[in-house]
């Protein structure tokens, strides 16, 4: 069931109006149960395995705060809530590696390929649920007595399949909460599902069209069209995953429940690590909590931090799917972090630390950090590291030739038209005149009652119809 | 001082339903609008409200064959070009039937045919999209009801913007700005075709048989109202229409059977000399603007012959 479809918002309607209907105390029993129909109807069977994984980590988090073997219940959470990932996520990849180092040394091994189908939202669920087991190993938080409210948290179905991945002390809380309907929150709810659902199906599914042309076969196409593919792809990708988010936020939001801000104009960031304060934000922290500090973050001497930094942005690359062509993604990002640094320590060493607050290496920064993030998301889509290499080696040593306008250039005019529409508004955003997320806005309420109008219209004119969300697959 | 509370928030409460129901009601006036400037721009630009007495359907074939400003200059009758890419015989039908209701001054309709059109096969299969900005009509509603799922039939039944995708929309914005013409520039790459032939990527032709009644049920449908039908051969390519001669020649001789079983019925084929001029096409069955331009003319010649005869 996906937010872009009619039996979402039917199935919505009725858990809004369920929900506010039914007396506090069975609010819990309604979610828990609508969640697990919203998973379950697009394959029943992976309920029962986000169900396995939830118990699991609700059992080790009792026994890690009863505190008695408190490591070892630890580790059996962690490890057996990893065991399904691995395999359906990760399976293949891994015995095609072992497959291939093995021959390298002369050893033939090979094996059949796993017929999988990998479950939505896997690594979201998956990741959500051993950041319980954790926190209550670090003491942080204590169990949750509750199964009923434990299986919910998990399986919150505005944010379950594409995250936010949200932590338990900021989620469970709010089921205690006794909520009414408000107007205000469920306007607010409102506006910003529409304006995710905006960026999904009048931005992103049409700029799919292009990306999806030229990526499937790049060798015929000019450096120019594969420039563009690249660029757009930069937008469809952020069109597509923060559109999802603020639909799960907006659709908490109605329902009275705060989801963490998951997107913050990633591409006015003026560094690489400001990039990923606002890119994925749930996903960085997670990372940042779960991974970097406790191997020690940069308070370790520096060839250990620059080692930090590349086991954090691998195993995200990692994450993001089993393809050597995401885990070169993350080591790039890893190389400009490190680069970055450098670049950071030169203006220190030669006293130029103030042209950092000149307006013009600020633009200077937000342009190249947006062309370094767009290399690397080559990576991200090519459909193999062969490809990407092909790809990118043909944008950079440039040359000339015809700029493909792809399936039709009405569709390919309005593409550039409405790109530059979303950075009007982010520059509106970054500015504080439009509202960002639940901010305040100063633009004029007309104008915003307008605004929202000719978007809804828009989504009924120009929405496309796409079948998928691109980080369902992680 | 609880009261004072209660009836802000009633005050605030009323201001956010007056908001939201203004947002509903605007919605629903803006979409109906747009939905009726796009769709009587799309009527325009197919030239249904023109009460012309010669029509020309199809589907891309004939839409990049014919130039229709040329016929209007030339016969100095008004011309309805309702052609759509990728249309099927049963979707030409519902336009036939639509065109019937709209253009109450038709008299002839060219309707395009080729031999592979009863080949159910390589059409678009969700070319009912077309069509969602008439569905209104009884008919083309009931067409469409059929082709689509309930929630895509209802979504676009009750939001009239979602009727569109930029195909029509650009089709509906040519219909204010009259640009008529339909041009596709460039010659075929003829090497590049047979090595594709000899490599077997071509589309077949199967004569099926149900595709063969839909279009005698659109005759009789015309007949009814004595509307006369030219079944309009525009030219494709020799290398094609040679790859399997026998089923295409039972094409045309299922046209010459139409021709000779309806009295309202004439076929046309003006195959020749158009086929062995490769200069003259874009791809394998559409004509580029020299070879639109030629097969016109020829057309023109031969409706104003009919035309003097008539007289």
């Amino acid at each position: 069931m996906l937010f872009n479809s009619w039996s979402f918002i039917a199935f919505f309607i009725v858990v809004l109006i369920l929900h506010f209907a039914l007396a506090h105390k069975w609010r819990i029993y309604l979610l828990l149960v609508a969640s697990y129909f919203f998973y379950m109807s697009w394959k029943w069977e992976f309920g029962f395995l986000m169900l396995i994984v939830s118990l699991i980590n609700f059992y080790a988090g009792h026994k890690i705060n009863v505190g008695k073997q408190r490591r070892w219940w630890l580790a059996l959470g962690l490890s057996t809530s990893l065991l399904p990932l691995l395999y359906y996520k990760y399976g293949n990849f891994l015995l095609d590696t072992f497959s291939q180092v093995s021959s390298a040394v002369g050893i033939e091994a090979s094996f059949p390929e796993l017929k999988v189908i990998l479950p939505v939202g896997i690594s979201f669920f998956t990741f959500q649920a051993m950041s319980y087991s954790i926190d209550i190993y670090r003491k942080k938080i204590n169990a949750e007595p509750s199964p009923v409210k434990f299986l919910t948290f998990v399986a919150f179905f505005p944010q379950l399949v594409a995250g936010p991945i949200e932590r338990s002390n900021h989620i469970i809380p709010q089921f205690d909460k006794v909520k009414r309907f408000q107007l205000d929150e469920f306007l607010a709810g409102m506006r910003l599902f529409i304006w995710g659902l905006f960026k999904k199906v009048v931005i992103a599914d049409r700029l799919a069209l292009y990306v999806d042309r030229i990526y499937d076969n790049p060798e015929i196409y000019s450096s120019a069209t594969l420039t563009v593919a690249t660029l757009f792809f930069a937008f469809q990708i952020y069109c597509d995953f923060s559109g999802y988010s603020d639909m799960a936020i907006g659709t908490a939001r109605i329902l009275g429940f705060r989801l963490m801000q998951n997107f913050n104009l990633p591409y006015l960031a003026n560094s690489i690590s400001d990039f990923w304060k606002r890119w994925h934000i749930s996903l960085s922290t997670w990372f940042g909590d779960y991974l970097y500090i406790p191997m020690g973050g940069n308070r370790v001497p520096y060839l250990r931090w620059v080692f930090n930094i590349f086991v954090v942005f691998l195993v995200s690359g990692f994450w993001h799917g089993a393809n050597w062509t995401f885990i070169v993604w993350g080591g790039l990002h890893a190389i400009y972090y490190i680069f970055e640094n450098w670049g950071d320590q030169f203006l220190k060493w030669s006293n130029k630390l103030y042209l950092k607050k000149s307006h013009l290496y600020h633009i200077f920064k937000i342009i190249t950090v947006f062309l370094a993030v767009c290399l690397a998301w080559i990576f991200f889509r090519a459909s193999s590291l062969e490809e990407a290499v092909f790809i990118s080696s043909k944008i950079i040593f440039f040359e000339s030739g015809q700029l493909s306008m792809g399936p039709s250039a009405v569709t390919f005019v309005l593409s550039i038209a409405l790109i530059m529409f979303l950075v009007v508004v982010q520059l509106l955003q970054y500015y504080k005149i439009a509202s960002l997320y639940f901010t305040k806005s100063r633009v004029p309420a007309v104008l915003q009652f307008s605004g929202y109008l000719l978007l809804l219209l828009s989504i009924g004119l120009f929405g496309m119809s796409s079948n998928a969300f691109i980080y369902f697959q992680f | 001082m609880g009261w004072i509370r209660d009836t802000k928030y009633d005050r605030y409460r009323r201001k956010g339903v007056v908001v939201l129901a203004s947002f509903i009601i605007s919605f629903v006036v803006l979409d109906t609008l747009v939905g009726a400037v796009f769709q009587n721009g799309l009527e325009r630009y197919y030239g249904l409200n023109d009460n012309a007495p010669l029509a020309l359907l199809g589907h891309s074939h004939l839409m990049l064959g014919i130039d229709k400003v040329m016929l209007e200059q030339e016969l100095g009758v008004k011309v309805a070009k309702y052609t759509s890419e990728g249309v099927n015989v049963a979707d030409r039908k519902m336009m036939a039937d639509y065109l019937l209701q709209k253009d109450k001054a038709l008299k002839t309709l060219i309707y395009g045919v080729d031999a592979w059109m009863f080949t159910g096969e390589g059409l678009s299969e969700n070319s009912h999209v077309l069509f969602y900005p008439f569905m209104d009509d009884d008919a083309v509603g009931e067409f469409i009801k059929e082709k689509a799922s309930p929630s895509e039939f209802w979504s676009k039944k009750l939001i009239k913007s979602t009727r569109y995708n930029e195909g029509l929309i650009a089709s509906a914005m040519r219909g204010y700005l009259q640009k008529w013409d339909n041009l596709k520039w460039g010659k075929i790459n003829v090497e590049k075709l047979r090595l594709d032939i000899a490599q077997g990527n071509y589309r077949a032709i199967k004569n099926e048989a149900d595709n063969i009644k839909i279009l005698r049920e659109t005759i009789k449908m015309l007949k009814k109202e004595d509307v006369k039908i030219i079944l309009l051969y525009i030219p494709t390519i020799d290398l094609v229409n040679e790859i399997q001669n026998k089923e295409f020649l039972e094409s045309i001789g299922i046209f010459r059977e139409l021709e000779a079983e309806y009295d309202n019925v004439e076929f046309l084929n003006l195959l020749e000399p158009f086929s062995h001029q490769h200069e003259l096409f874009f791809d394998p069955i559409h004509l580029n603007p020299q070879g639109q331009k030629l097969v016109t003319e020829d057309l023109i010649k031969v409706l104003k012959a009919k035309r003097d005869g008539e007289k």
